[in-house]
């Protein structure tokens, strides 16, 4: 893994261009994304009031080693519709994908699925992970969707993992995994 | 109308098509209409038909028709001792 150490994540995809994103990429769009509970409340985040130091605050924690935040882009418009925070365990080789995409004009599109398999062969293939772990609300089914289409496992559901930052109920998550072999297979060698 | 029947139906409306192009041995990420919005309609539609919400691991299990017709003729059945 030494040799992407802190290397920033630049990919592109049949739409989309991915990449880590710097503090200057902080942006009244990101930010209204935050204050949107249709955004993040299926992430279990409650609306954010920041302001752009605080986001670039925010950005400027990913090292592009232990933690990314990669900048989902449009080719066409070059605007940024959403992004990945993806965090590594180094030890266990393993990452933790969490991704939003704030732009509602592109739910349900294939983003996530179309994005999040570049990521996987970067993060697989170049990056030393030898397995990816997602943690979705069982109640956030289009993410649930996304994993299932994908051919992640469902490796466990988690009852009252969690408390709703909304409402004080517990919530039950579903971990999915997904080991390096069984992508590369999925992938069928292509990568 | 049996529960394939309604399996097939509440899944076309979700997916926003007519049923008549759901194969028997359709599965999720093998239909191209069938994306993460519809599959939020179809547990939302499938919970309404149900009449409550579904446990995790019913939910987690919707993975093609024959899933979708077991939760619903589940449902049907008389409870018996």
């Amino acid at each position: 893994m030494a040799s992407t150490k802190n290397q920033p994540v630049l990919l592109q995809t049949k739409r989309f261009s991915l990449r880590s994103l710097k503090p200057t990429d902080a942006a009244e769009r990101w930010i209204n994304w935050l204050k949107d509970p249709d955004v993040m409340g299926p992430l279990n985040v409650p609306p954010r009031q920041w302001n752009v130091r605080e986001l670039m605050a925010h950005i400027s924690s990913a090292d592009n080693h232990e933690r990314y935040l990669i900048g989902i882009f449009d080719l066409v418009s070059k605007v940024q519709i959403g992004f990945y925070m993806i965090d590594v365990d180094i030890i266990h080789r393993r990452a933790t994908f969490n991704a939003v995409v704030g732009e509602k004009t592109w739910w349900g599109k294939g983003v996530i699925n179309e994005t999040r398999a570049a990521l996987l062969d970067e993060f697989f293939i170049n990056r030393g992970i030898e397995k990816a772990v997602g943690m979705p609300l069982a109640r956030n089914f289009p993410a649930v969707f996304n994993y299932k289409a994908q051919g992640w496992h469902h490796e466990g559901t988690l009852r009252g993992h969690c408390i709703s930052l909304t409402g004080g109920t517990r919530l039950d998550q579903y971990q999915f995994g997904l080991a390096k072999a069984h992508w590369l297979g999925l992938r069928g060698g292509s990568v | 109308m049996g529960s394939s029947d309604r399996a097939k139906q509440l899944l076309a409306d979700a997916l926003n098509c007519d049923a008549a192009l759901i194969s028997g041995d359709v599965r999720i990420g093998q239909f191209e209409r069938w994306d993460s919005l519809a599959h939020l309609r179809l547990i939302l539609a499938i919970e309404q038909e149900l009449g409550r919400e579904l446990d995790p691991d019913e939910a987690v299990r919707i993975e093609g028709l024959a899933d979708i017709a077991t939760l619903l003729g589940a449902a049907r059945r008389p409870l018996t001792r």
